[in-house]
């Protein structure tokens, strides 16, 4: 539906423009020695199914939005392709077959986009944010006056925003204001809806309701959407697919339950979710079966990366796929004996932070189980559930 | 590279600026006129020249009618004066005076500019000797002659132009801060130290100063006798701008004594009421001469001609019944310059040696001494 | 034509649809032309300028800066101007600032005060404002001087110093101040100083440390503006200064170009020592207002301003506004009014109240040119009002929102004719004028050219500091929405903006009366403006006349303001 291609975004950068600048002024040669400009969007490429909701997740300044408004139009990307359902957007000079350079500009490119900042009128009502799109249309495509005032209203029936059709804008609540929002940008049926952190503002009660209010809408209305996020358990939560970016690349692309308990890097196993960390080195590997070798003793783990011995590694696991025993399980590998430090009580589970050797593993528990402070327990670290990570 | 292309743009902006303006002018804005044979309405002007008495007036009458009963006037009269003057000339000609009215600098730069541009913006100009003068130097000015011009006194026919009325400088004072018999009498009264902080001085009127100060040495006072009053004066002066302001301000009684204004221009105020005066006059008095000229470009010549014909005649006394002193005294009219002793500006050195008087004053007024150069 | 081409090319090349080959869409097209309408505008004034400095008759010269500089008088010139031009702005800034803020954001009392306070001063031209204050407090005849007297034994005040000039001058330029941070308050998100306030800081310090900043933008435009005027200000320095000989730029040029020949290279050497202030200004006006795009305050989040309460403070902000209205308002008017009833000026008493009479009014009604005049400068005043907003608020896009390679040059370029002293501007008019196929000279037009000339400046800082207050991403949800650019403009942008763009059309409306400088020589038989009747009334001595023209105009101007705020209402960003 979506297809992104080596998309290549960059920027002249303030510091770099007044390095390159001084540079220039001490010898003429510097001009080229030094890299004058920021990638924001490095090489990406994507392909995005009809009907499913796509997340870009990334810390700040990773190239998530960029990637988002060069979909939308609002940044011209260096070079790469991005097509919507054989439509191309864009396309630099030579990226495609022809060699012709397309750039659709915003307004001719018929997506939908909800803002962080929601980006509404404040000087229109919510009747006219709404059916402004449709109004602004080439004129042999404007539908006609009743024809706008069905459609809108239709749309805001399904916001539960009717009621409020009249009323200035800004004098609604943020929760209405997030699905005003969302209502002018699904009014014209675009194919594609693009949202970049549409659920930022908001306070953690409402983000969550919204959040499935979203999903279900979603689904519903069959949309393809693409998601930007910062928020992993909004992506975890959501997406039929999530794309994790870092420094303007995509690290790790797939299902969230997938890229959850196999993350491919220790960066991505940090940025979703919180996972225990344990650097090794591979003592041996047999077709996904591997040996690690670390300094509380040798791990036995199943993994689908290739490293070949003597590769410095990390192993990780999840906090709630330790196991915690009071006593030595029988006969199965990867036990390791600890000290309980710390405990705490968060409602749902209660996490352990167990001492081994110069390690500090968290174990998440049912809400039953308890272990005092000082007590000596058992960590099972269960085969399946580790994964390796190269060393960053 | 993007730096390189802001400068091209805007220097494509510059350069279409500039090529707009240089196909516009071609030529520096420092240009002067240029000098060729007799010009259309100066052959008009000799031809009617050579006629007098009622046929003379008949045919301007007849001419001017034919141009359209129009007259360009550019002048530096205050309005009331102007609107008067132009009003009674309409009146009895019904001929459209279209008035441009600033003072007398600005009539001066109009017409220059319009002058360097072939604009003939005016037919006939009245203002300031020392901008008549300029004119007549520009070479912009046609020769008239006729009976009216020949009535004026000999010192108020110059080349070019000719003299329609007088600005009479005298020192005037507020009655109220002056007890009758304290006022001053003479000219050397002014530099006496009882004046400081209650004299004012106009701040341009250097031909007020450069012709006392001429006067002054004419009578067998040393330069530095002459500086030193002049200096006497300035210090602890007021300085004013503008002749009006200076009436206004004396009657608000913002200072006690102004140094040299109009005689006209307090008598008006004093007509309404005001504690000013200027009687018994301080002599001699300092006489300016304010004249018109005929342009070489008139577009309407005989209507000029009528303009200048009648205004030398039956325009006197308009002038007259608006306060100011003109140059043919119509009959039965009380000539005031008869009986009191006068001094003439002298038109000519102040048009020569304008730059450096008017910086001899400016630095009189601004410092209170004067440095010679 | 060349030139035109490759700056629409590049226009265009900004376009989003850069890849393409060229092709002159709406937007390429005006934005093309309003970048070349400003830049003609502002660079002929600027080129007859320097080319008149430079090149005398005798070809490249630096003779007139010889004769304007070379002698001892330039260091107290120049001191004189700054001092005087800094004390203005400065006082103008606090004045005009504190004013705003009390009426936008807190519920001081007598708001009503603030319309009348924000525009009659601006309304009263140059001449009569400095002539009132010269009868409140000469130290001669001064009314204040003459109440004090008793008191303290002698004149208190005195309005012909440097301290007096930067007073009146100071409040004269106070109303411009307000409308301008006024517009920049409006705008902004109260939660952002509540927040402030909620983290413990006091009310001056949310002020200082969260307000301020927030406005800065504003607030560095307006001491920009203000600085720049005063120094090119002309009726308060030549009528309080000379007195005493305290001579600025303005002056000097005046008395330079009024001799024969006159001295043009001087005058621009002068004018052009104004440029060069002028550029360090707005060089450390672009240093100081780095950043600013991080302080769009009109964001798609709503927000209701809702105004701060001054408890106990109230009755002195009170006290302080009716203080301020006294002073530039009602004073003024009443000296200005009461003047309009005499035969001549005189201080008032018993016996001078008997005398008062209508004559002065009888007198305009029976001048055919009063008619004339106002009739011609309601439509300059409304023209060039209106040209130079609608260009403005295209080039304050171009300036922050578009990528066009020099557009910050634009923003400059639109600055300069504030530096050409409107004598300059007049001569530099009608020279080119005169000289163009196109018969403009001696018609309204010129006039028209002159003042949208001169009021570009003001028109450019209102629509840059009301487009930098519109976060960006109202404009591109618009172009998602698949608003072109000129819907978007026209749809959001411009309704957006017009808070901003009518108080910039009301000033350039009122200040467009009382222009003066390069009006008396560029007018024409029949095509006389208010402010040169009043210029002739002034020059005639007749200051009742002049004073009940003044009243006309006040009143006319009262009108058309008012007008104009409820238009503007309508289609700008409602206010509760």
């Amino acid at each position: 539906m979506l297809t992104i291609d080596h998309l290549v975004k960059s920027f002249e950068g303030e510091k770099l423009k007044r390095r390159k600048r001084k540079q220039a002024q001490q010898s003429q040669q510097g001009d080229d020695a030094l890299p004058s400009r920021v990638f924001a969007v490095n090489d990406v490429s994507l392909e995005v199914q009809t009907g499913e909701l796509f997340t870009l997740l990334g810390p700040s300044g990773c190239g998530k939005t960029t990637t988002l408004r060069s979909i939308a139009g609002l940044e011209t990307p260096d070079s790469g392709t991005i097509t919507v359902d054989e439509r191309v957007l864009f396309s630099a000079k030579g990226s495609n077959g022809n060699g012709r350079a397309v750039n659709v500009p915003a307004n001719k490119r018929e997506l939908g986009m909800v803002f962080q900042s929601y980006a509404i009128w404040p000087h229109m009502s919510v009747f006219d944010n709404v059916a402004f799109p449709l109004q602004v249309k080439p004129r042999n495509q404007r539908p006609g006056k009743a024809e706008i005032e069905q459609r809108v209203h239709r749309v805001l029936e399904t916001m539960e925003l009717r009621k409020y059709a009249d009323r200035q804008a800004t004098k609604l609540s943020g929760g209405q204001q997030q699905r005003l929002a969302l209502a002018r940008a699904i009014v014209i049926e675009p194919s594609l809806l693009l949202l970049d952190e549409p659920l930022s503002n908001l306070d953690a009660k409402l983000r969550e309701s919204l959040r499935y209010e979203l999903k279900r809408l979603q689904r519903e209305l069959g949309i393809t959407s693409i998601y930007v996020t910062h928020d992993q358990i909004e992506a975890l939560a959501l997406s039929s697919h999530v794309a994790v970016m870092r420094e303007g690349n995509v690290v790790q692309l797939g299902k969230p339950r997938d890229i959850y308990q196999n993350p491919r890097s220790k960066f991505v196993a940090e940025f979703i979710g919180t996972s225990n960390f344990i650097p090794g080195t591979v003592a041996s590997s047999d077709g996904g079966h591997y040996s690690v070798e670390t300094t509380e003793g040798r791990l036995t783990l199943e993994s689908a990366a290739s490293m070949p011995a003597g590769t410095e590694v990390v192993a990780s696991i999840r906090p709630e796929c330790v196991g915690l025993h009071t006593e030595r399980p029988g006969n199965v590998p990867n036990v390791w004996e600890g000290k309980v430090t710390t405990r705490a009580f968060l409602g749902d589970a209660v996490d352990h932070v167990v001492v081994v050797g110069k390690h500090e593993i968290r174990a998440r528990c049912a809400p039953t189980v308890s272990v005092e402070p000082g007590t000596t327990v058992f960590l099972h670290l269960e085969d399946d559930k580790l994964s390796l990570v190269p060393i960053d | 590279m993007r730096s390189n292309r802001a400068v091209r743009v805007m220097a494509s902006i510059a350069g279409l600026s500039a090529l707009t303006l240089v196909a516009a002018c071609g030529g520096s804005p420092s240009q002067g006129a240029q000098d060729s044979g007799p010009t259309k309405a100066e052959k008009v002007f000799a031809k009617l020249s050579k006629l007098s008495g009622d046929e003379r007036e008949k045919e301007l009458v007849k001419e001017a009618e034919a141009e359209g009963g129009q007259l360009d006037l550019y002048t530096s009269m205050t309005s009331d004066v102007a609107d008067a003057v132009t009003e009674a000339f309409s009146d009895k000609y019904d001929i459209d005076v279209n008035l441009y009215r600033a003072s007398s600098e600005t009539v001066l730069q109009r017409i220059l500019q319009e002058s360097g541009a072939n604009f003939n913006g005016n037919d006939v100009v009245e203002t300031d000797a020392l901008e008549m003068y300029d004119l007549n130097k520009e070479k912009l000015l046609a020769d008239y002659e006729g009976e009216g011009r020949d009535k004026v006194a000999e010192d108020g026919r110059f080349d070019g132009w000719t003299a329609d009325r007088y600005n009479l400088f005298t020192p005037s004072w507020n009655t109220k801060m002056v007890p009758k018999g304290q006022q001053p009498t003479s000219w050397e009264d002014l530099a006496d130290p009882k004046w400081d902080g209650k004299l004012a001085m106009e701040l341009s009127d250097y031909d007020w100063y450069l012709t006392l100060r001429e006067y002054w040495l004419k009578q067998g006072k040393s330069e530095d006798e002459v500086d030193k009053l002049f200096e006497d004066m300035a210090d602890g002066a007021k300085i004013v701008k503008g002749h009006t302001v200076m009436g206004e301000l004396l009657s608000a009684g913002q200072f006690a004594v102004a140094s040299s204004n109009y005689s006209y221009l307090v008598q008006q105020v004093a007509d309404k009421g005001a504690p000013v005066a200027y009687q018994p006059l301080v002599e001699p008095v300092i006489v300016r001469p304010n004249g018109f000229g005929l342009m070489k470009t008139a577009k309407h010549p005989a209507t000029a001609m009528l303009f200048a014909d009648w205004l030398l005649g039956d325009g006197q006394k308009a002038l007259v019944e608006e306060g100011l002193t003109p140059t043919v005294p119509p009959p039965g009219t009380k000539n005031v310059l008869e009986s009191v002793e006068t001094v003439d500006v002298d038109v000519e050195t102040l048009g020569e040696e304008e730059k450096k008087w008017s910086d001899r004053y400016d630095k009189l007024v601004e410092n209170g001494t004067v440095v010679d150069q | 034509m060349a030139s035109v081409t490759t700056m629409l090319r590049s226009a265009g090349r900004a376009d989003a649809a850069g890849w393409r080959r060229f092709v002159p869409t709406p937007k390429v097209l005006i934005v093309g032309a309003v970048i070349v309408v400003i830049g003609y505008l502002a660079v002929v004034p600027l080129y007859y300028l320097l080319w008149g400095t430079f090149f005398g008759a005798d070809g490249f010269s630096l003779a007139g800066f010889g004769r304007a500089y070379g002698n001892d008088r330039i260091v107290g010139l120049v001191g004189n101007s700054l001092w005087f031009a800094f004390g203005a702005a400065i006082l103008s800034l606090v004045v005009g600032t504190g004013l705003a803020y009390l009426q936008v954001r807190t519920d001081v009392p007598f708001k009503s005060l603030f319309f009348a306070a924000s525009i009659i001063p601006l309304i009263i031209p140059g001449i009569l404002y400095t002539i009132a204050w010269i009868f409140l407090a000469s130290p001669d005849i001064g009314l204040i001087n003459a109440a004090l007297k008793p008191i303290f034994g002698g004149a208190v005040v005195d309005v012909f110093t440097v301290w007096g000039m930067i007073w009146v001058e100071g409040l004269h330029l106070s109303p411009l101040v307000f409308l301008l941070m006024v517009a920049a308050f409006r705008s902004m998100d109260p939660s952002l100083e509540e927040s402030a306030l909620m983290s413990g800081a006091s009310r001056w310090t949310v002020f200082r440390r969260v307000t301020v900043p927030l406005v800065r933008p504003a607030i560095v435009a307006a001491v920009l503006i203000m600085t720049v005027r005063s120094l090119e200000s002309f009726e308060v320095p030549a009528l309080l200064g000379l007195q005493n000989g305290i001579y600025v730029f303005t002056s000097r040029i005046y008395f330079t170009l009024r001799t024969y020949p006159p001295d043009l290279p001087a005058a621009g050497a002068l004018a052009t020592g104004l440029l060069m202030i002028a550029i360090v200004g707005v060089a450390l006006s672009s240093l100081a207002g780095r950043g600013e795009r991080t302080y769009q305050t009109i964001t798609g989040k709503g927000f209701r301003p809702r105004p701060m309460e001054l408890g106990r403070w109230k009755p002195v902000a009170g006290a302080a506004i009716v203080l301020y209205f006294a002073l530039t308002v009602v004073l003024p008017l009443l000296v200005l009014v009461y003047t309009s009833f005499l035969k001549f000026y005189r201080a008032p008493s018993k016996d001078m109240l008997t005398s008062l009479t209508l004559e002065n009014y009888q007198d305009l009604i029976h001048t055919s040119s009063a008619m004339t005049a106002l009739k011609n400068s309601v439509l300059l005043g409304v023209g060039s009002a209106t040209i130079v907003m609608a260009l403005m608020a295209i080039a304050a896009w171009i300036v922050v929102r578009s990528r066009i390679p020099g557009r910050k040059l634009l923003d400059h370029l639109s600055f300069l004719p504030l530096v050409v002293p409107g004598l300059v501007l007049g001569l530099a008019l009608s020279f080119v004028y005169l000289r163009s196929p196109i018969p403009i000279y001696g018609t309204l037009f010129i006039l028209l050219i002159a003042y949208v000339t001169r009021y570009l400046p003001y028109g450019m800082r209102y629509a840059v500091t009301s487009m930098h207050q519109i976060a960006s991403e109202l404009e591109e949800s618009a172009q998602v929405s698949g608003a072109s650019w000129w819907q978007s403009f026209r749809r959001v942008l411009l309704p957006l903006l017009a808070p901003g763009l009518v108080a910039g059309w009301i000033y350039i409306l009122v200040v467009s009366f009382r222009e003066l400088s390069s009006s008396i020589l560029l007018y024409s038989p029949g095509k006389e403006v208010l402010s040169i009747l009043i210029f002739e009334q002034f020059e005639n001595g007749q200051f009742p006349v002049l004073a009940a023209l003044g009243v006309v105009m006040v009143l006319t101007l009262v009108v058309l303001v008012s007008v104009a705020y409820k238009l503007g209402a309508k289609v700008g960003l409602k206010q509760d």
